[in-house]
């Protein structure tokens, strides 16, 4: 116990120390509630042993802190900090489709450097920080508590998942269309260029 | 992580700047003819200042002169505290899934529209598993819109109540009976797979999910009044209804010859939580 929370504490001393350049963030409030729910997660998790005697609070607690934050960071600050969004869809066929949309670049350029970056930071850390759980909880073979780990795991991985997905989607995108922009430039330029001949 | 923007900044500004030359090379070939030389590369503004339109880079002329880049265009208000208050007190779980609207749309809404797109869409998914409806007879159609935060709130609302029913070992059943309905409904769906049949993993997952509804409602009542009797006849009564609920997505999903091979599995998993209600004192 005494080792979770030095870990834990390193993990906070860290964050804050480890800064991005410059600017301020843009949406203070969204990146607090993204940041909230993750954090109050894994501390309800590491301290709920301390306080209550009872695994199922500890469950649904944890769970539901969860699975609240799966749901800001996918609905809320994934749309709002980085301009992301990820979902399936059934189509006509009856086949499963998963759709990832963007912003536009201009848009997406100009997103906030701090809050993107405290955006995938989180990300990956909250499941960083599960596995560890994970593998303290297989330790001491404590298998409820491997539940709520593998549940709170598997929450963080589909956001993971479907973000990077989504942002690597993006990229293809703003490649594509600035190439085809290129190519119809050099295009109308070859044409004006003779026109004018 | 923190490469993130700048894989893409530095590829907008190169092929921005290189746009903008070709662009000035356009401008001043159509406006003064063929003999004038472009003398040198104008500089090219910073780009993150320019607003949003469908054709940025078709203008007939320069850009405006950079601007202060304002905050997210369209940011929506954030959540409240009383949205969250809201969220919690209704145990309403949130769907995360949505399937509708162009990309302006849904990726710029206000935030309470996301939530209550997504609770109606649990009432409404409800209403189409559990509830006679026109609709059973397709279940693609039915069960389009499939979301997880239903049936995650179900399994653990009859955790939750199979829990407090019990008078010792609360945390033991509670374990049970949600890693029980977790794997037993990811198994189902494996084994509906496994038979050749088409359906969908997610979709299958939630309708197994949403058909859990009637026995958390058989569940509540056991749990409030403790005679025998009752909790036998209330606990058929939800089974069957429970029953008649998945029949008709799953042996539609499957060869007809294969049915029962599919349906047996989910009544056996329903039959047994009903077994744990009956059986909890």
């Amino acid at each position: 116990m005494y080792y979770l929370c030095l870990y834990s504490y390193i993990t906070v001393v860290f964050c804050v120390c480890v800064q991005p350049p410059g600017e301020n963030y843009a949406n203070p409030r969204i990146c607090f509630f993204h940041v909230l729910f993750k954090a109050g997660a894994l501390a309800f998790y590491i301290l709920s042993a301390l306080f209550f005697d009872s695994f199922v609070i500890i469950f649904v607690v944890t769970v539901l802190l969860s699975a609240l934050d799966f749901w800001v960071v996918k609905n809320v600050s994934g749309r709002i900090l980085v301009g992301l969004r990820w979902w399936n869809e059934i189509d006509d066929n009856g086949e499963s489709v998963w759709k990832f949309e963007c912003l536009d670049q201009e848009s997406l350029a100009r997103m906030n450097k701090k809050d993107s970056w405290l955006f995938w930071w989180t990300l990956y850390l909250t499941a960083v920080v599960w596995i560890f759980f994970g593998i303290f909880s297989l330790i001491r073979f404590q298998a409820d508590y491997l539940l709520v780990v593998g549940v709170c795991l598997t929450l963080s991985v589909a956001n993971i998942v479907g973000f990077t997905k989504c942002r690597k989607d993006a990229k293809k995108q703003i490649q594509a269309f600035a190439s085809q922009t290129i190519a119809n430039r050099f295009q109308s330029t070859l044409q004006s260029a003779f026109s004018v001949v | 992580m923190s490469y993130s923007e700048r894989d893409t900044v530095p590829l907008n500004q190169s092929s921005q700047s290189d746009i903008d030359e070709i662009e000035n090379l356009i401008n001043y070939s159509v406006q003064s003819g063929p003999a004038t030389v472009l003398p040198a590369r104008p500089p090219s503004p910073p780009r993150a200042s320019i607003p949003v339109s469908s054709s940025p880079f078709i203008a007939s002329n320069l850009p405006p002169p950079p601007q202060k880049p304002a905050s997210v265009p369209a940011a929506p208000p954030p959540p409240s505290n009383q949205n969250r208050n809201a969220n919690v007190g209704t145990n309403g779980q949130q769907s995360g899934m949505t399937g509708f609207g162009s990309p302006p749309n849904t990726l710029t809404e206000p935030v309470w529209d996301t939530v209550k797109r997504d609770l109606s869409r649990i009432v409404s998914n409800l209403k189409l598993v559990v509830f006679p409806n026109p609709f059973r007879e397709d279940p693609g159609k039915a069960l389009r819109d499939w979301d997880l935060w239903g049936p995650f709130f179900f399994i653990v609302f009859l955790g939750l109540t199979l829990s407090w029913s019990a008078s010792v070992k609360k945390s033991e059943v509670f374990a049970v009976a949600f890693a029980l309905l977790a794997t037993g409904a990811i198994i189902l769906t494996l084994n509906v797979l496994l038979l050749g049949g088409h359906i969908i993993f997610f979709q299958s997952l939630s309708l197994l999910g949403y058909c859990l509804f009637p026995l958390d409602v058989g569940a509540l009542i056991c749990m409030l009044k403790d005679n025998v009797i009752l909790k036998i006849v209330v606990v058929c009564v939800t089974l069957a209804w429970s029953s008649w609920a998945a029949y008709p997505f799953i042996s539609m999903a499957v060869n007809p010859r294969r049915k029962a091979l599919a349906l047996y599995p989910v009544l056996l998993m329903y039959v047994s939580v009903g077994f744990l209600i009956i059986a909890i004192n």
